[in-house]
């Protein structure tokens, strides 16, 4: 059995931590580019969400590079997300390939069938050593969220933007070469350090931009074409509450602390929205509101084409905002989103929060503090 | 007082239900007209531009209940079966009147959850009645006539009835009895039963000597069966509708052709279309099309791509 995984961000770091330990076979899914897209796009449904498209385009590299088996999480609804599984796996039969997808529901859904289709995953590794590899993969998550942090923090204020783009690009490349989660961590700490070093102007007071959005397009750079990078080299810096990490520490790990902090998030945003509509939305309201009540000079909010949840977020926001008084931009991508038009747009929101903060004047004492 | 509904969306489906609630419970009910020119131009000048058609649809029939009702009813459906939702932005309706129309008189908003067990109606029920000032006894009696009414409706549909019958009960809708075979149209009811937006599709049908049956005709239990094989429980109530009768028909010597009506943005019929499509293909191949409405689709170009299925439905024999 060799198993793959759809490509999301950094989230293959975590994961391939995860099954190193367990001693599993896999293949690390191929960044996406343009290729991956119009592999995806071809065979999938044309109104589907733009995700859907490039996972399956990642399945089909990663299937003619010799794996047989998929594993992705699932959900039960409204959103779509929740019956990917199903649409993929008849499409990649009717292609003629005989793949065996494992969807891992949320335990809430049934824990029998749950633990059944983990067992699937992780194979003969015993109980004890299965749980050692978990620790070890959410240790993983958490430092290189970390390292991702610092990448936002440092970007902005770097005097050779280009510098970080190095250090990430050896990091990643060092990731492809290391085996097992003690491996990982030593890069991740050895980068972590190189980015400390990087020469940063001090006296630069970065615009603070709030991301918001559908999860997989806010943390999939080739997907929101690296807003994160191009608002970072335009001197803002941008916070993302919507992380991997974030989502294992509600999703999987018990990080009481944490699920109690992005409880009492959402809890705020009770006048706007007061319940769970599938999808992301309420986060993306409820994280607003509290970049806004944080500070924050801007907000922009990303998602693809069509998200069904994320539509509902958009038509509260501009209201959100007003209230607020922060500037708000939605943003939707599709595969046919042009590249110029997107940064015009990002150069533009970034204007208009830089003559809005030299027009307010920054008096109101609001600054966040790192968490 | 005046309680507004709005024409659109589950309407078409649940009109028994909430109509005879509410005017059992005292209230005077106005319903926003058919679908027109001038409800749709609203609709899509308020709503949020990425939503689908029939989301914009009920901003346009709301903003046109504005100055005629007291209070505007929204229904807030989160789930209509156990286990099942129906589309995200069911869940948020209200939130998305909120915020994009503006001016409107207060709204009674309907939270209606069965996703844990039937028991959600009647909470839901007791919920709007004290919402809406009235007291127990009264609202236990409208309920138990407004249920018993919504069970003749699904009942006489389940019969094979169209449910435009009842909505246009003055025209004939089986004038032909179809001598040419049978269509099965598969939509949401908020896409085949406005005449408006699909383009008056199934009155088009029947004008050409076809029968037609909708996804309304098939039983519950039989969506249930076609469905028992699926890898994974169909969370979405109408996606299971519309998949499961799909899957029926193409079992059925009884039916010839499949029209499948879906609005562009659908992100289920995006997903069950294209399983539908592939399982057709998969095994009897019968005449299929699929026509995607928006609020920019033509008369003209409509009537050509039905005209051309209907042409193919014949050379198929």
């Amino acid at each position: 059995m060799v198993i793959t995984f759809p490509h999301m961000g950094m989230m293959y770091i975590p994961v391939k931590a995860l099954f190193d330990e367990l001693g599993v076979d896999i293949i690390v899914p191929a960044k996406i580019n343009k290729q991956t897209l119009e592999t995806g796009q071809r065979h999938c449904p044309e109104m589907a969400c733009l995700p859907l498209k490039i996972l399956m385009g990642n399945y089909i590299e990663s299937i003619k590079r010799g794996a047989d088996t998929i594993v992705l999480s699932g959900s039960c609804g409204p959103c779509r997300f929740g019956y990917y599984g199903v649409v993929q796996g008849e499409i990649l039969k009717d292609l003629g390939y005989n793949i065996d997808i494992i969807i891992l529901d949320p335990p809430s859904e049934g824990t029998g069938e749950f633990l059944r289709r983990l067992k699937k995953v992780t194979g003969n590794s015993s109980i004890y050593r299965s749980l050692k590899a978990v620790k070890k993969a959410f240790r993983v998550s958490n430092e290189l969220e970390g390292l991702l942090q610092l990448v936002l923090r440092q970007r902005p204020r770097a005097t050779n933007k280009v510098s970080i783009d190095q250090i990430m690009n050896r990091f990643e490349n060092r990731i492809a070469a290391s085996k097992g989660a003690d491996e990982i961590l030593a890069c991740i700490y050895d980068t972590r350090a190189r980015l400390e070093r990087v020469e940063t102007d001090r006296n630069i007071k970065p615009l603070k931009i709030g991301l918001v959005g559908e999860i997989y397009t806010l943390i999939e750079p080739y997907v929101n074409l690296e807003a994160e990078k191009r608002l970072g080299n335009m001197g803002a810096e941008v916070h993302r509450e919507m992380t991997v990490d974030s989502w294992v520490k509600y999703h999987l790990a018990p990080d009481i602390k944490h699920r109690r902090r992005h409880n009492r998030i959402l809890k705020k945003a009770e006048d706007y929205l007061h319940l769970c509509i599938g999808g992301h939305a309420w986060e993306t309201v409820a994280h607003s509101l509290n970049y806004a009540r944080e500070g924050m000079d801007g907000i922009i909010q990303i998602l693809p084409f069509g998200c069904m949840p994320e539509i509902v977020a958009e038509s509260i926001l501009p209201t959100l905002a007003k209230d607020e008084d922060i500037p708000l931009m939605t943003l939707v991508v599709d595969e046919l989103t042009g590249e110029a038009g997107y940064q015009t747009r990002l150069e533009a929101f970034v204007d208009l929060l830089e003559l809005r903060r030299s027009s307010v004047s920054d008096e109101s004492g609001k600054t966040l503090s790192w968490y | 007082m005046n309680v507004g509904i709005p024409r659109a969306l589950l309407y078409f489906d649940y009109f028994p239900l909430w109509q005879t609630f509410l005017s059992l419970a005292g209230f005077e009910i106005t319903i926003s007209p058919p679908t027109n020119k001038d409800i749709l131009n609203k609709g899509v000048s308020l709503c949020v531009d990425d939503a689908c058609l029939p989301v914009k649809l009920f901003h346009g029939h709301t903003a046109d209940l504005a100055d005629k009702v007291d209070v505007i009813f929204i229904p807030r459906l989160i789930s209509i079966s156990p286990g099942e939702y129906i589309c995200p932005k069911f869940i948020g309706l209200p939130e998305m009147i909120k915020n994009s129309v503006k001016g409107l008189p207060p709204l009674i908003i309907f939270d209606y959850n069965l996703h844990k067990d039937l028991k959600g109606e009647k909470i839901a029920f007791g919920r709007l009645g004290t919402e809406l000032g009235v007291g127990g006894r009264a609202i236990d009696n409208a309920y138990k006539e407004a249920k018993r009414r919504q069970l003749i409706y699904r009942g006489i549909l389940e019969s094979g009835q169209n449910p435009l019958s009842i909505l246009y009960p003055k025209e004939r809708w089986d004038e032909k009895l179809g001598t040419k075979g049978t269509i099965g149209v598969i939509g949401h009811p908020y896409l085949l039963y406005d005449r408006y937006i699909s383009m008056d599709i199934i009155r088009k049908i029947l004008d050409n000597g076809y029968n037609v049956k909708v996804p309304a005709n098939v039983s519950h239990s039989t969506i249930e069966k076609r469905l028992e094989n699926m890898p994974k429980n169909l969370f979405w109530s109408y996606g299971k509708r519309i998949l499961g009768s799909g899957m029926d028909w193409l079992a059925d010597d009884r039916i010839h052709g499949i029209i499948f009506v879906d609005s562009f943005g659908c992100g289920i019929d995006s997903f069950v279309g294209e399983l539908l499509h592939r399982y057709n293909i998969r095994g009897r191949r019968l005449p299929y099309t699929t026509i995607t409405l928006d609020e920019h689709t033509g008369r003209a170009g409509f009537d050509t791509r039905l005209e051309a299925f209907l042409d193919m439905m014949e050379w198929a024999g």
